[in-house]
């Protein structure tokens, strides 16, 4: 499988949310692409998938999930594999992406991004099953670094290690969640930019940007406010990294109106550009 | 010369094992196989994904049932749904289902099976979500019915939408649904009745209810399961006669197609 970069065109997106439908039809803003999380819409049919048909007429798409649970020591789910084929056809979306983490085993769903030890045996089991998604669903899978707050005993790699290897052993790629490696370096002492430093550089597909909540001792990912400076100055650190790598909003509660959404997208946009004009000079 | 062995690291499925047993509240072992931060102990780091796990659930479990909440109040909600989430685990890769046991639930478990109309209310709420995303289909057009030969009412059968539920209420869970924003939480009250047959479907993106009369609901219980429509006036004729039976049913049947109740039909 070939190692695509930025799609045409494709440079600043957000997440779809039910709360902004209507303003999207209406008054989209400068955004120029939509992530949809693929489990909302692994639906017969109704509202949702009315609206991601007519949002996807007007703009590329990228499926994001939350449930592959690629790193389980369950089987692959099949039926959910079906179902991601189904939208798959439905969307035609850029690219489809999912978490490098395990949500749950013995059949059971915890609904959370779980972390993996980071060992050789949890490399290894990923590995194979990363190639054996890719190989159902004709593509390449884009995983992302999740937010974490425990340290297993037991990881013998560095989770930038560990991602750089899983890349390169199952030919898949990497989505950057910029604020996942800050809330992680925080909680477990590890310093961000070595973190960014260790990724391979034509692996990065997607960078995420998002929210946090700071609990003095540690860091809870939780999508619910504005980006913190601290996360924008590593964003412009990662833009420099890896150049022209389409950027992405999350916002999962207390969702604001889409307005101050698209402001706050804004601001990426200045710092890429800033950026962009630095290494240009 | 003394030898220390060091114990055997455990394997992923261990690790994940232990990760979820402890989500789960069965077993606090996979506190040896992390560590302390030099900010925060383990414990404290652990809880964020032991309470996530609940907090999680509990705001699927609150989108789902808004009517509930009012009826109940949010910390009775709050505890039902955490002995909820403890007897039935999600097995679905979507939150989107994971609250579909609850009136099961609700029904064989003390203390809350002693509260019929609660109960009703998530009955209604699940069915009204089931329709929210229930395949879509055009409804049939009275157009199409019209042009037909009257040779082809006599082996005429219809199916109703995908989204067409039926459900049969004892307290007026409908009408009460319909003030839940209004009122403070655990405030909304539910009336007992005399058993009412209500219909939930969508024709298009917005979901409907209504209730039926008796003649109705026997009526559209009999299409849904597919009988013609000379089966479908003598279901009718023990309310009206004979004689009144097929001009009872095809006005019946004339104001579901109206209504955007009907999927398809065959002869």
């Amino acid at each position: 499988m070939s190692a695509g970069r930025t799609s045409a065109g494709v440079d600043f997106g957000l997440g779809l949310r039910p709360e902004h439908y209507d303003e999207i039809a209406a008054n989209p803003g400068r955004v120029s692409w939509f992530e949809a999380l693929s489990e909302n819409y692994m639906v017969a049919g109704g509202a949702p998938l009315h609206w991601l048909d007519r949002i996807r007429r007007d703009y590329p798409v990228a499926l994001h999930g939350v449930s592959l649970s690629i790193g389980s020591v369950d089987p692959l789910n099949g039926r959910y594999l079906d179902a991601l084929a189904a939208l798959i056809d439905r969307v035609q979306p850029m690219w489809i992406s999912d978490h490098l983490c395990f949500t749950g085993l013995r059949g059971l769903n915890m609904h959370d991004l779980l972390p993996l030890p980071y060992t050789e045996e949890a490399l290894d089991h990923v590995a194979e099953r990363v190639q054996r998604v890719q190989d159902r669903l004709g593509r390449r899978l884009v995983l992302e670094n999740v937010s974490s707050y425990v340290t297993y005993a037991s990881s013998q790699l560095s989770e930038w290690d560990f991602i750089a290897e899983l890349s390169r052993r199952a030919d898949c790629e990497i989505l950057l969640d910029i604020n996942n490696v800050y809330v992680s370096a925080f909680n477990h002492e590890f310093d961000a930019m070595t973190f960014l430093r260790g990724l391979p550089r034509a692996r990065v597909r997607q960078f995420h940007l998002a929210g946090h909540t700071h609990k003095g001792s540690h860091i809870i990912d939780t999508h619910d406010r504005p980006i913190v400076p601290d996360v924008w100055a590593l964003y412009a650190e990662a833009a420099r990294l890896f150049p022209g790598v389409p950027t992405m909003i999350e916002r999962d509660a207390d969702i604001p109106p889409y307005a101050e959404l698209v402001a706050e997208l804004d601001t990426a946009r200045r710092i890429a550009a800033a950026v962009g004009r630095q290494a240009a000079a | 010369m003394s030898v220390t062995t060091s114990p055997r690291a455990a394997s992923l499925s261990e690790l994940q094992g232990a990760f979820q047993d402890f989500l789960l509240a069965s077993s606090d072992s996979f506190q040896s196989e992390v560590r302390d931060s030099r900010k925060a102990d383990r414990a404290t780091l652990l809880d964020v994904y032991r309470e996530g796990y609940a907090l999680r659930l509990i705001e699927v479990l609150t989108t789902d049932y808004p009517g509930l909440i009012a009826m109940v109040g949010s910390a009775s909600f709050d505890d039902m749904a955490r002995a909820y989430i403890a007897a039935h685990p999600s097995r679905h890769p979507s939150v989107r289902w994971f609250g579909r046991s609850l009136v099961d639930f609700l029904e064989s478990t003390a203390p809350y099976n002693r509260s019929p109309a609660a109960t009703e209310m998530a009955r209604f709420e699940w069915e009204l979500g089931e329709a929210w995303d229930a395949p879509d289909r055009d409804p049939v057009a009275a157009a199409a019915l019209i042009a037909l030969s009257p040779e082809a009412w006599e082996t005429l059968a219809f199916t109703a939408l995908p989204s067409l539920r039926r459900v049969t209420l004892a307290f007026d869970v409908p009408q009460a649904w319909q003030r839940r924003e209004e009122v403070a939480s655990g405030s909304l009250v539910v009336s007992a009745t005399v058993p009412v047959p209500w219909v939930i479907w969508r024709p298009d993106l917005l979901t409907r209810y209504r209730s039926l009369e008796a003649d109705e609901s026997l009526l559209l219980d009999a299409l849904v399961a597919e009988r013609t429509f000379p089966e479908l006036c003598g279901c009718l004729a023990c309310f009206t006669g004979e004689a009144e039976a097929a001009a009872r049913a095809a006005g019946l049947l004339r104001a579901w197609v109206e209504a955007g109740m009907i999927g398809s039909f065959r002869y």
